[in-house]
């Protein structure tokens, strides 16, 4: 049974298909030595080049809905990608404006990769952007309450649920939480050097990472949960992989009770219908506690 | 000492299940070193296994009658005090995991007695209980440490991998043994299914393992158990295994367990008194 009937129009479960695109600033961020290195920058690159046009292929062919992040300065950079999404009716979201590692900003230099990033995407887009997903490591304490005030109204950077959840410092904003095992990067992401991953394991079983992924959507379907697919142009849009991504997608659209909609549909359906968490929720407790550890 | 004898179990049973469960929530290294409190993704990875985790868990123990043990840091009790009566009111046993889930092989003696007097007043305080096992977290412990934890009330330790079936550990000074149900690195969900970064998790972020082949690498080892007739133990973790889509896995391998009726299924506490009721005669 699900714990609770919370979604609308009797449906039981969501799914929520958002797609990182961070053509080669991911890279530079995580490997900050792979600057001028063309072999290994090409294997970011292929996002652009082939990954978005094959992802959007896939996504108009099944009539699904997604929700990209796109940190300001690739869309800025890649202005036809932007509006082959947008022009496809998918919803765009914010990263920043460079694709940064948040644990090395201070709070007022990540209040300002928001302003910069949504202003950036505003400019292309004409619309606004109302998610947030932080591109690699976490917001400072008020990271939060600097969404809000930035008209940010959905977030999606945290784990610690499998529902949606108001935050305790900033009600407005909604977190649809990620989760690792719904990551195409753990399973495939892979560079021989620099070596990614560091440990330069073999590509995992095209097969039976579908397998993981249909087992824990159908979990996620049982227990009526919100299953945040994260997906990267340049990891699952290859013509081998776009594949698993269909099959998997087909699967769930076999069920006439999954809502799939975007980060920013669902999280006003939350906003207008859930109740805040209570004290025991990993959010409030992390609140509770942070303070007295001098951060 | 371990015996070369075959274990026997009770009524007739032919080997022994002692399912167990670690409840780590967030605490471990990033707490201790107070990293977790710059961390917030981190830590809701962890808080995830008390808050929706064991409660689905406790469901699907119910739904087949299986008496579990879980290992609890005592910040965890603390923290999720309702989670962590629901184990006890619904029939399950709570032991000793440290109160931050320490390594206390890093602990002088001192500490380690400060951690477990620690554990045993909340453990008292919110749960109305005094344990009596002790799963070491983290790595090892001291060569002091057995002593300390018979002193401070404790009667059997599930923190060793070297056997597969229970053995008695003589405590210099104290006339009743400590019974050890040594635990295997096979039957960790971290081996095959944790994955996180910052801090990472394999250290070289190695690719998670197939579901299906993890079953079935399970389902193996509890087959070899059983048919030997050993006792084996679990080391799974709620903010692992009991994520939507793995607690089918568990459910499938529970499937498969209760299909034997020659089973016996209990808690950690009961097979070392079982234990110490068969092989020490004082």
């Amino acid at each position: 049974m699900a714990d609770s009937i919370v979604w609308p129009n009797g449906y039981r479960c969501a799914v929520v298909l958002t797609v990182d695109y961070n053509d080669i600033h991911g890279i530079l961020t995580q490997a900050p030595e792979v600057a001028g290195r063309d072999k290994t920058l090409s294997v970011w690159r292929y996002g652009t080049q082939r990954g978005v046009e094959r992802l959007l292929g896939v996504f108009a062919e099944l009539g699904v809905s997604s929700c990209w992040f796109v940190p300001g300065i690739v869309a800025e950079e890649n202005p036809q990608h932007l509006r082959a999404i947008q022009a496809g009716g998918h919803e765009i979201a914010c990263a920043g404006y460079r694709h940064q590692h948040y644990d090395n900003l201070t709070l007022a230099e990540q209040s300002a990769e928001i302003a910069k990033g949504c202003a950036a995407l505003s400019a292309l887009t004409g619309q606004r952007p109302t998610g947030f997903r932080i591109p690699a490591g976490n917001g400072a304490p008020g990271f939060i309450e600097a969404l809000r005030e930035h008209g940010i109204r959905w977030s999606s950077s945290w784990r610690g649920d499998d529902l949606p959840f108001a935050h305790p410092t900033a009600p407005e904003v909604i977190e649809l939480p990620l989760h690792y095992e719904l990551e195409d990067e753990p399973y495939f992401a892979f560079n021989l050097s620099p070596a990614v991953p560091p440990a330069q394991s073999r590509i995992a079983s095209y097969s039976h990472t579908l397998g993981n992924l249909k087992m824990d959507f159908a979990g996620f379907h049982r227990f009526g949960l919100c299953y945040v697919l994260r997906l990267h142009p340049e990891i699952i849009a290859t013509p081998g992989r776009i594949g698993v991504l269909r099959e998997l997608l087909q699967s769930i659209q076999q069920h006439d009770d999954v809502w799939i909609a975007t980060g920013a549909e669902v999280a006003q359906w939350w906003a207008e219908s859930a109740a805040p968490v209570t004290e025991d929720h990993p959010a409030a407790v992390y609140e509770r506690h942070y303070r007295d550890y001098g951060v | 000492m371990s015996s070369s004898l075959q274990p026997t179990w009770p009524d007739q049973h032919q080997a022994c299940l002692a399912l167990a469960f670690d409840l780590d929530g967030p605490t471990g290294d990033a707490m201790l070193n107070g990293s977790i409190w710059r961390k917030p993704e981190y830590f809701g990875f962890g808080g995830y296994g008390p808050y929706r985790a064991l409660p689905r868990i406790l469901d699907l123990l119910d739904e087949f009658r299986i008496p579990t043990t879980f290992f609890v840091p005592a910040w965890v009790v603390e923290n999720w005090p309702k989670q962590c009566q629901a184990i006890v009111e619904r029939g399950h046993e709570v032991a000793y995991h440290g109160y931050k889930h320490e390594s206390f092989y890093a602990l002088t003696l001192e500490q380690q007695k400060d951690v477990m007097h620690k554990s045993r007043e909340v453990f008292w305080k919110y749960l109305n209980i005094r344990a009596e096992g002790f799963r070491t977290p983290s790595g090892d412990w001291r060569a002091e440490t057995p002593a300390m934890l018979v002193e401070a009330g404790v009667t059997y330790s599930s923190s060793m991998r070297g056997d597969d079936r229970p053995y008695l550990v003589k405590v210099p000074g104290f006339d009743t043994p400590l019974v050890e149900i040594p635990g295997r690195w096979e039957m960790d969900d971290y081996a095959s299914l944790a994955y996180t970064r910052a801090p990472d998790f394999p250290s070289g972020l190695d690719r998670t393992a197939s579901y299906e082949l993890t079953l079935n690498n399970w389902c193996r080892e509890f087959d070899g158990a059983m048919a030997e007739g050993l006792c084996l133990t679990t080391l799974f973790h709620p903010k692992i295994s009991g994520k939507p889509g793995r607690i089918l896995l568990l459910e499938k391998l529970f499937e498969h367990m209760r299909q034997r009726d020659d089973v016996w299924f209990a808690t950690c506490r009961d097979v070392a008194h079982w234990w110490l009721k068969e092989h020490h005669h004082g």
